[in-house]
């Protein structure tokens, strides 16, 4: 008679947990993972789509305004014009990112499958707020590198260019989650979009010199941390400037630093995450 | 004892206006019920790009001689603003009630494809030219809109909300998911909306761009409405609203067959 009963249940050691150090690598690595592959699924409308609304903003600004060989400090319009449309993008597609990922996870009721794994608040923030942070350099350079081959692109100082963009990404990425998490359903978001996020990013100097508003108008432009974004990002191309540089890069890191307070308080205490 | 009499069909030999107008009524709620998306996100970025336009010109280069441009841009804006409504009325309802089901309701309905393709488009139609007007309404507040002609406005804005709501109804049809809907109105309708003349004279572009623009039956919209909103315009409105007129007319046409053979919507 054979036996039949398997011999390693009785051989083999029992499964040990897997040890987590002090960061769940492996988790937030996992997470950060399944942000990409959220929108890198639908990169037609997630990276093609803002590519494509860029360029044509380009073409009609230029057509409607560069007639009159129209310049801003030596620079044609055009010039001007493509790293604030570049900037745009940015902005508008890391909020979508994490406060669509976010929010549909709620209304589907998959938000549980991230808050239950062993998983900090902080690395919970992390892997999604990087997950928009990919989503914003990624369309902001395919934008970029599409609107080169219309328009001569200048490249005063790169590491600017990058502390930009990176700082813009994060700041609308943690301003997402905060959306996605406020928001009960999409109603909500879209007018958060449609009515703050949108606006922001149109007056905040992407189209114009913001010197050219009316004097009250102006003061106001600089209380808007889109401006230094816009303005910074602007510079790093072009080497031009509305408003002061080192400001500005302060202004960016203390709107960051405190989103990601918010967003932190926001997890930890499970708001309208939790029961 | 005799049987009561079975009760008689409702008799619809010259058509079934009844069925039209109740599913005009819903078109005409639902749009009702999106009112703060549709007209209100409408406004929103009429009025931002109309602030964007003023801001950045500055006075440098009229687009026409005598015209300022956030002038010259508003009834652009305007007429953009309507058709992009339009195609979306038409649009989303389509593919919302194909992904319920809901769409059997109507195909069991006594309604010829005709009356069944009235009923979706007329209320997308309507649609649109409410949102335009309230768009060119709220923009007179800041630009001055003369309207020297209203009637050409208003039959310009008729023809082309109806060619966009049968575009969006088309589109509607061939959409088998959220994703290709937007894929047309992000890589068709917007170019096309942009690139029509809304916000730029035609004599801004290069020789070539010229006969392509020429060729483009969207232009005529914009410049009809132009030409009936501040009297500038450029090419003749007898012909765009004949181009306008003869594409409304085929796109009516395709709808209809489409409907008939009951395409990507009867089993």
């Amino acid at each position: 008679m054979t036996d039949i009963t398997p011999k390693s249940a009785a051989s083999l050691p029992a499964p040990r947990p897997r040890a987590i150090g002090l960061v769940n690598w492996m988790g937030l690595w996992t997470l950060y993972l399944k942000e990409v592959k959220r929108f890198v699924n639908v990169l037609t409308q997630t990276v093609l789509a803002p590519m494509v609304t860029m360029l044509l903003f380009l073409a009609v600004f230029t057509l409607a305004l560069g007639r009159g060989n129209m310049k801003f400090d030596q620079f044609p319009y055009a010039e001007f014009l493509a790293p604030g449309l570049i900037m745009m993008a940015v902005i508008q597609n890391s909020f979508a990112n994490t406060s669509s990922s976010i929010l549909i996870a709620k209304v589907q009721g998959n938000i549980v499958d991230v808050l239950m794994p062993p998983l900090s608040t902080v690395e919970l923030a992390l892997g999604f707020a990087l997950g928009g942070v990919t989503r914003g350099l990624l369309v902001g350079t395919t934008t970029g590198l599409a609107m080169w081959v219309f328009v001569p692109m200048h490249m005063h100082d790169f590491a600017l260019v990058l502390y930009y963009g990176v700082a813009a990404s994060l700041m609308l990425s943690l301003l997402g989650m905060i959306g996605g998490i406020w928001a009960d359903k999409f109603d909500h978001i879209a007018a958060v979009t449609n009515f703050v996020i949108v606006p922001f990013s149109f007056l905040s100097g992407t189209f114009y010199s913001v010197e050219r508003l009316p004097e009250g108008w102006n003061f106001i432009a600089h209380l808007n941390p889109f401006f230094y974004l816009i303005d910074g990002f602007r510079y790093g191309f072009l080497g031009r400037n509305d408003g002061d540089i080192l400001t500005g890069m302060a202004v960016v890191a203390g709107v960051n630093a405190l989103l990601i307070f918010v967003v932190w308080l926001m997890l930890s205490r499970g708001y309208k995450l939790k029961p | 004892m005799s049987e009561p009499a079975p009760p008689a069909p409702a008799r619809m030999r010259r058509g079934n206006p009844r069925g039209v107008w109740t599913l005009f009524v819903r078109g005409m709620l639902r749009f009702v019920r999106f009112a703060t998306e549709g007209i209100g996100g409408a406004l929103i970025s009429a009025l931002l790009f109309l602030a964007v336009f003023t801001f950045a010109w500055a006075g440098e280069a009229e687009p026409a001689a005598g015209v300022s441009l956030p002038v010259f841009v508003a009834p652009g804006i305007a007429a953009f603003a309507m058709a992009l409504n339009a195609f979306e009325n038409a649009a989303f309802p389509v593919v919302y009630d194909k992904l319920e089901g809901i769409i059997g309701d109507l195909l069991m309905a006594p309604l010829t494809p005709a009356e069944l393709l009235f009923g979706y488009v007329a209320g997308a139609t309507i649609g649109g030219l409410v949102t335009g007007a309230a768009v060119l309404l709220v923009l007179s507040v800041f630009v001055e809109i003369a309207l020297p002609a209203p009637l050409m406005t208003l039959a310009f804005g008729l023809l082309g909300a109806l060619v966009f709501a049968l575009a969006g109804f088309i589109t509607g049809l061939w959409a088998e998911k959220w994703d290709r809907y937007s894929a047309v109105e992000t890589f068709l309708v917007l170019p096309l909306g942009l690139l029509s003349g809304t916000f730029f004279a035609v004599e801004a572009l290069p020789p070539l761009g010229q006969d392509i623009i020429l060729a483009n039956p969207v232009f005529y919209l914009i410049d009809g409405v132009r030409t009936g909103a501040i009297g500038q315009g450029y090419a003749e409105p007898w012909l765009g609203l004949s181009i306008l007129a003869a594409l409304a007319a085929l796109l009516w046409l395709v709808a209809w067959r489409l409907v008939v053979r009951g395409y990507k919507i009867k089993p």
